[in-house]
């Protein structure tokens, strides 16, 4: 919990989103008044907004709900941490679906006019010059979710109650939108649609010390790194004539490595490699054990 | 069952993965490093594994 100075509160209504300026080192707790209501949240590089959370990378680490002590990521190729869960009262979270939106209300319930997360979202943003195309995925709030044995997605009730909270840390200044779900006819927030409260606090520097480093590497690229960094202003896609490939390590070749097994590797490798995939090439069975080899011995570590 | 030759085909980028790991010490060569990789592996995995979904995979 943060211990540090009040900088701003606010009730967020239903139907509503605010777009916020959270500072590196302040806090935005999103906080429940009645309990049971989800919220999604977004969240921009304040200074570039072609920066913006990516619940891909974000649920590649931490899975299909993250929470505490877990990092919201940029999407490539910035790739690096924006947001901090210093908090997390419930841990009922998801990064697997995506904002509801208008054409959701119309096409399954005949509702062509109805509060959904994308265009609140949008609304929201507006105020910073956004469009609606540059609404992404959200990252959900108390949203409680799940996967079906069939692969099938399901979204089910929660139990979030008043005074339950979330508090995300900017580790960059951003733009923060956090919005009360629309969805008041599914089961996301108990068939209904309720009030949060917003609190933006200066975050301790305890709080701040006690963030996971994440080692910064050259292949988390900026604008100044790419070969066209200027943003796109017109709608049309036309062909640049002067464009020339410059993908990286092309042509792939591919070449022999011969290794001598003694009988005893040999044994090995004909009781562990994937006879179901490579039947009788050896080589891509080894190939296979020792990138599979390498996962287990240095990914992570 | 005789011991015997076996080829791996294996791309620059592979290969550089390879000579980066005997660089830090794994083994002194790539032949070495494969053969380690095999006993290893066999050594974790007494059955093989599952082809496909195999849970112990790492996330990326």
């Amino acid at each position: 919990m943060s211990a540090g100075d009040l900088l701003y509160s606010a009730v967020l209504e239903p139907g509503t989103g605010k777009a916020l300026e959270l500072l590196r080192g302040q806090v935005l707790r999103v906080e429940q008044i009645e309990g049971g209501q989800c919220v999604d949240f977004n969240c921009f590089n304040l200074h570039d907004y072609k920066e913006y959370m990516h619940t891909g990378r974000t649920r590649t680490l931490y899975g299909l709900s993250p929470g505490k002590g877990h990092f919201m990521w940029s999407a490539p190729p910035r790739e690096r941490p924006m947001v901090y869960i210093m908090d997390d009262r419930v841990r009922c979270n998801d990064v697997m679906f995506p904002r509801c939106s208008a054409y959701l209300y119309e096409s399954v319930y005949g509702l062509p006019v109805h509060t959904n997360c994308h265009d609140i979202q949008a609304e929201a943003q507006r105020e910073y010059g956004l469009t609606p195309d540059d609404v992404h995925d959200s990252f959900n709030l108390f949203m409680h979710t799940g996967v079906r044995a069939n692969g099938e997605l399901y979204i089910t009730r929660q139990n979030s109650k008043p005074g339950d909270r979330i508090d995300l840390l900017a580790l960059i200044d951003v733009l923060a939108v956090p919005n009360v779900c629309g969805a008041d006819i599914m089961r996301t927030s108990n068939f209904s649609i309720k009030p949060v409260k917003l609190s933006i606090f200066t975050a301790t520097e305890a709080e701040m010390a006690a963030v996971p480093r994440i080692t910064a590497l050259p292949s988390q690229r900026t604008p100044a790194d790419f070969k066209l960094n200027r943003i796109k202003a017109e709608r049309e896609l036309k062909r640049d004539p002067g464009y020339a490939p410059g993908f990286v390590n092309v042509p792939i070749r591919y070449s022999d490595l011969t290794v001598e097994l003694d009988a005893e590797e040999y044994a090995m490798l004909q009781r562990v490699g994937l006879k179901e995939i490579y039947r009788e090439d050896d080589g891509a069975a080894l190939r296979d054990i020792v990138f599979s080899w390498w996962e287990e011995t240095y990914m992570g570590k | 069952m005789e011991g015997k030759l076996v080829t791996l085909e294996l791309n620059q980028q592979q290969l550089e993965l390879l000579d980066r790991t005997v660089a830090r010490g794994a083994a002194p060569d790539r032949a070495a490093l494969i053969r380690r990789a095999l006993r290893e592996y066999a050594a974790r995995h007494p059955r093989p594994p599952s082809a496909l979904g195999d849970p112990a995979e790492p996330r990326k």
